[in-house]
């Protein structure tokens, strides 16, 4: 009797324990004027102090800094100059996702519960490949969205003329879905419906919510496999004449040029990209691995960062932990700020830049051979499986191709 | 008054009409957001408090000297060009690019530039005035409305000052019917893109009985916010003032055609002083 006495009294002081500290998984919620953005948030206090992910589905990624303070929890996300400020009250945490934008503060409110979202059940007639149609204001533009069913139940992505949005996860009920992707900067909601089948073409309709209010009507249709989307080496052309030619710092203040020894002879993918671009978070890894892998045979790799606060010190500061983070071993250059009009002034041999990332190979004679604006993603499964292929044939051909006769040994 | 602005709405069938007049609590996302934006005004490098100027840059701005373009004491001569959409500062320390919508600093001051590339506005910020940053009248659960968005009867883009006093490329999103006053009010709503990718918001540059009698004179912003379905909430408590209430360095928009309210609408921000002192008088030209 005293035994079970004793156990009640430490399940109770367990219980509390548990319920007064967010150490936790939990099923949060941005919510958005159109609906309910689902995502994870997981929160740990190990030996070196607080830590926590942030997860879409199966998917996550550390926040940069983890505070609590009494009934008070931060989750910062510092690539995106973002937070997660929220108070803690038994099983809930209530408060905002908060940034900064030109305009002022942009205030999400957030809330959470103890627990993980349910997995959803087979989506059925959903997964597929659909050819969509965004409805704007002025005209309609295509995208492609893809779903699955993932470890984590619905996933998929949307994938426009120049890359993808990222990984998405999210719920199916009956012939309904909700798909999410929140990875601190980019607050996306897909929403959407079946229709058809019983000798009706299958069709899908809903809403695209991006941020706290702008929602764009789509429609989308079954794909037959025929193209839908410009393929990304048609976006952006070069001067193909002349070497390619750019002349910047890198992060130790040294100005790099193309007439750079190290990139004599050699073939050179240009990966033109910013820290604040989750697509181009997606690609760093690909790069690495593809000059892990050719860099004996011949192939050099050179970064051009186009950062935020055109603050050398600070975009300095953060294109070296981008370098940290993804263990970039090539050459990283600090080109200028993250505006494609910029961007493309300061590569004036480049015609129709409008995406990040673009990556340009040259060949040994340091001329540009193709260039691809944007990037697929692993979420966009074989979509990125391809790209990932047709990099690696590109590199081979270009190390096959003769060296210019001025440079042979 | 409550009354009324129902029975006005039920005689012309409209499918606006007011809320429950449930609590008249200030709902915690309402809090939250004027929370962060009174504390943005108080300590942001970019608040419009401590903003000293704005301009085009045009031909160039030149920035320092008492004979420059924007003097600014203790900043040696500056220039400042646009090319090609890149907003550069050239200086005795070299050239440094001033990234849109991003903050550079010069001495004790902070540069932002904006805008569409070919029309970028510089914008110089000094010491945070540290005035009184913002107040609200209380909260009205009485003028919280929702409804339908009617179609614009002539769609089209359309060139307003944004917020922040800055030109922006607007698409004509409709109008909205709301039972204020003793008439119903039709109200033009443009969506105004944030800068952020594919996000936007639905605005409604509005004036009413309140200006320069307790609000900003040259009127006030208020979001349209889309509940689906076809539906939207318009709530007059979220109604906020221009950057131009804060600091006269920034230009008011004018006012938008159609926008008057003919009644009292005692809900949002409040003027506190220290902006331009009229509002501007020149109508819009459509």
């Amino acid at each position: 009797m005293r035994g079970t006495a004793a156990a009640t009294v430490l399940a109770l002081a367990l219980l509390a324990c548990r319920s007064s500290s967010p150490a936790d998984e939990w099923r949060a919620v941005l919510d958005l004027a159109g609906g309910e953005l689902r995502f994870g948030v997981a929160l740990e206090n190990g030996d070196s102090g607080w830590r926590g992910e942030l997860c879409n589905g199966a998917k996550c990624q550390p926040f940069s800094a983890v505070t609590v303070g009494g009934d008070s929890v931060l989750l910062e996300m510092a690539d995106y100059a973002a937070a997660i400020t929220a108070r803690l009250q038994g099983d809930s945490l209530t408060g905002a996702y908060r940034n900064v934008g030109n305009r002022g503060p942009r205030v999400i409110p957030f809330r959470a519960a103890r627990g993980r979202w349910p997995t959803s059940p087979d989506p059925g007639r959903l997964v597929g490949r659909w050819d969509a149609t965004w409805m704007g204001d002025f005209g309609t533009s295509p995208r492609v969205i893809e779903l699955r069913h993932g470890d984590a139940g619905l996933e998929g992505t949307i994938i426009s003329n120049t890359g993808d949005y990222g990984h998405f996860a999210g719920q199916v009920q009956g012939d309904s879905f909700a798909l999410t992707h929140f990875d601190g900067s980019y607050v996306y909601l897909l929403t959407g419906e079946l229709g058809g089948g019983a000798g009706v073409p299958d069709t899908l309709r809903g809403l695209f919510h991006a941020g706290l209010r702008a929602q764009t009507p789509w429609i989308a249709v079954r794909s037959t496999g025929g193209p839908h989307l410009k393929p990304l080496t048609e976006n952006t052309q070069a001067d193909t004449a002349e070497p390619f030619h750019f002349a910047f710092p890198d992060l130790e203040g040294r100005v790099v040029t193309e007439r750079d020894p190290r990139f004599a002879g050699k073939v050179v993918v240009v990966d033109i990209f910013g820290t604040w671009c989750p697509t181009c978070h997606d690609a760093a890894p690909e790069l690495v691995k593809l000059y892990q892998a050719y860099r004996e045979q011949g192939l050099e790799i050179v970064g051009l960062a186009y950062e935020v606060s055109g603050d050398t010190g600070v975009d300095r500061r953060q294109v070296r932990r981008y370098r940290d983070k993804f263990r970039i071993p090539f050459t990283l250059l600090l080109a200028g700020v993250n505006d494609t009009e910029a961007a493309a002034a300061s590569l004036a041999q480049l015609q129709g830049f409008t995406s990040f990332p673009t990556t340009i190979f040259l060949g040994r004679d340091g001329k540009v051979r193709r260039i691809h604006a944007g990037f697929y993603g692993p979420a966009t499964g074989a979509q990125h499986a391809k790209q990932v292929r047709d990099w690696r044939q590109e590199v081979d051909r270009l190390l096959a191709e003769k060296r210019p006769a001025a440079l042979s040994p | 008054m409550t009354h009324r602005r129902i029975a006005a709405a039920a005689l012309l069938g409209l499918a606006w009409f007011t809320g429950p007049l449930r609590s008249q609590a200030l709902p915690p996302d309402i809090a939250e957001e004027r929370s962060a934006h009174t504390e943005w005004l108080a300590s942001a490098a970019n608040s419009p408090l401590a903003a000293v100027a704005q301009q085009p840059v045009g031909p160039g701005v030149t920035l320092g000297p008492p004979g420059a373009d924007l003097p600014l004491e203790g900043v040696a001569e500056h220039r400042v060009t646009e090319r090609n959409g890149m907003v550069t500062l050239k200086g005795p320390e070299g050239s440094r690019v001033i990234p849109p919508g991003r903050s550079l600093v010069l001495g004790a001051c902070v540069l932002t530039s904006a805008g569409a590339a070919g029309r970028r506005v510089l914008t110089v910020y000094g010491k945070n005035r540290k005035a009184k940053t913002a107040e609200y009248y209380p909260y009205d659960r009485g003028l919280v409305f929702t409804g339908p968005l009617h179609p614009p009867t002539q769609p089209g883009r359309v060139r307003v000052l944004a917020l922040d006093g800055i030109e922006s490329d607007a698409t004509e999103a409709g109008t909205v019917v709301v039972p204020l006053g003793d008439r119903p009010v039709r109200l033009r709503v443009r969506r105004i893109p944030t800068g952020n990718e594919d996000e936007a918001e639905l605005e409604i540059f509005f004036r009413d009985d309140t200006n320069a009698a307790g609000t900003y004179p040259a009127g006030r912003f208020v979001s349209l916010i889309p509940l689906g379905a076809g539906r939207y909430r318009l709530d007059f408590n979220r109604a906020r003032n221009p950057f131009c209430a804060y600091s006269s360095a920034f230009p008011c928009p004018a006012p938008w055609r159609g926008n008057t309210i003919e009644a009292k609408v005692e809900a949002g921000e409040r003027y506190l002083g220290g902006g331009l002192a009229a509002p501007p008088t020149v109508p819009e030209s459509r």
